[in-house]
């Protein structure tokens, strides 16, 4: 059966996992600012291909406080260069610490845009790329089950804190510390449908015999085509061209 | 201008569109109010739109085109903490609104975050755990006891904001025809009180014997019976 993709790009998922991995492994290793900014442009370049929807950055714009808070922590305990900002004798933002805090932000804005080229792969198919892989099917099944999992959480924290909020708890209008508290409590419906479910799925998996055979056969078959490969080529030799640079600007 | 105030309906749902994002429109265009004192259910098929409905009314979602009001209040100008002070909401699944280790703690959560004095929050905590016959449950944890009780808890924990109005998703699922009855004699009780209430179901007995009007959501719309 010939995989057919979803978005603007119709390609394996292996293809694109091997995208993901080299731009995030790009993001790891590389230090220097202004080759982590090529890095995160490419990677908006190729995600733009495979995503119709950039709503989520939208939503995640929400985050931005916590962006402008890495940078300033860094600037607080790693102190470096010269000061530009200072509380007495206590240095608030410094150039070292402003510019180890937008490396950090590229790196994590380089990790998450480049997990969306995955956005358009199904669990099924991406766990059928990894077993043509060799992976064994346990590993690529509890892989899939916990990206399948994701949004599902997400909803029962969501759903957790408006019963809260319904429950007369006007949390706009509590200090932080109690804010806080409040939010912790949201763990507890939260952990329970977490267990809850996987009794359950382990229970319906056992029901369906999964692992009573050795072999498997598969419905799905992916076969990679000649323009996979070439972009998994292009990917790695990105990848390695970019470490190269790098390393030899020492 | 008081007495036109007071004779307005607690809630009232005036040109109400809604559809999920990327989804057809669930509800369309509907009119319709609630009364205090009043026990109304809400019926239709799988997927129609009832929950959606309970949702709209109580702020959890918020509608596309038209308004609610809640006791002459837009409700998109007020918090889901002021409008849980005036409708209870119990859900589907009552584990999800449930978030204390002992159901003591759980029925006095809220009123902890409320400043209240610790003796009065204690006073009522124990008023309202025999009104729901929950005596000799109060130190186990909500999750180790049967739904039933699980129910009766979260709908305790509603009541100690002591609310004018409740709304209740499927609260028959799973419940025996003992557990039924109980369920039917409180509802009444607090309807008697001059409770407005809804109830979201698919039991048909349950609604013939307790409700006093029956509202059907079809194709979008309301079809009141």
């Amino acid at each position: 059966m010939k995989y057919v993709g979803v978005g603007f790009v119709k390609i394996d998922p292996r293809t694109k996992l091997i995208m993901v991995f080299s731009l995030s492994t790009l993001a790891v290793f590389v230090v220097d600012a202004p080759l982590l900014t090529v890095v995160l442009l490419v990677s908006i370049i190729v995600a733009n291909f495979f995503n119709e929807d950039w709503g989520f950055l939208q939503r995640a714009r929400k985050f931005i406080f916590l962006l402008v808070g890495i940078v300033f922590l860094q600037s607080i305990f790693s102190p470096s260069g010269q000061i530009v900002l200072s509380l007495g004798n206590f240095s608030v933002l410094t150039t070292g610490g402003l510019l180890k805090g937008i490396r950090v932000i590229l790196r994590m804005l380089i990790i998450i845009i480049s997990a969306t080229i995955m956005a358009g792969s199904s669990p099924r198919e991406i766990i059928q790329g990894l077993i043509q892989w060799k992976i064994p099917y346990e590993i690529a099944f509890m892989v899939s089950l916990s990206i399948r999992f994701i949004p599902i959480l997400g909803e029962e924290a969501k759903d957790a804190f408006t019963a809260i909020q319904l429950r007369g708890i006007e949390i706009d209008k509590l200090s932080m510390s109690k804010r806080f508290k409040v939010y912790s409590y949201m763990f507890m419906p939260v952990l329970s449908g977490v267990i809850h479910r996987a009794r359950e799925l382990s229970t319906s998996l056992e029901a369906r015999a999964f692992r009573a055979f050795p072999d498997r056969t598969s419905y799905i078959k992916l076969k990679l085509e000649n323009t996979d490969y070439v972009i998994m080529t292009i990917s790695i030799f990105f990848a390695i061209s970019i470490l190269s640079i790098y390393l030899l600007m020492g | 201008m008081k007495e036109v105030f007071n004779n307005r309906p607690f809630i009232e749902v005036n040109n109400v569109t809604f559809a999920y994002k990327k989804s057809d429109i669930i509800l369309k265009d509907i009119s319709t109010s609630f009364k205090k004192g009043e026990f109304t259910a809400i019926i239709g098929p799988n997927g129609s739109g009832k929950t959606t409905f309970g949702k709209l009314i109580t702020g959890i979602l918020t509608s596309n085109k038209g308004n609610i009001f809640v006791e002459g209040q837009n409700i998109e100008e007020i918090s889901l903490g002021t409008i849980g002070k005036k409708i209870g909401y119990l859900f589907q699944q009552p584990s999800r609104q449930l978030f204390n280790p002992t159901v003591r703690e759980e029925i006095g959560f809220a009123h902890s975050f409320m400043g209240e004095d610790e003796k009065v929050v204690e006073e009522k905590v124990d008023k309202i755990i025999k009104e729901f016959s929950l005596d000799g449950l109060e130190d186990s944890s909500p999750y180790k006891i049967s739904r039933g009780e699980r129910q009766r808890v979260a709908l305790a924990s509603i009541f100690i904001n002591e609310p004018s109005f409740l709304i209740l998703d499927e609260p028959t699922t799973g419940l025996d025809m003992v557990r039924k009855e109980k369920l039917s004699h409180l509802l009444q009780d607090l309807k008697d009180k001059g409770m407005g209430i809804i109830v979201i179901s698919h039991d048909d007995k349950f609604i013939n014997k307790n409700a006093e009007r029956v509202i059907e959501i079809c194709g979008g719309g309301l079809c009141e019976n």
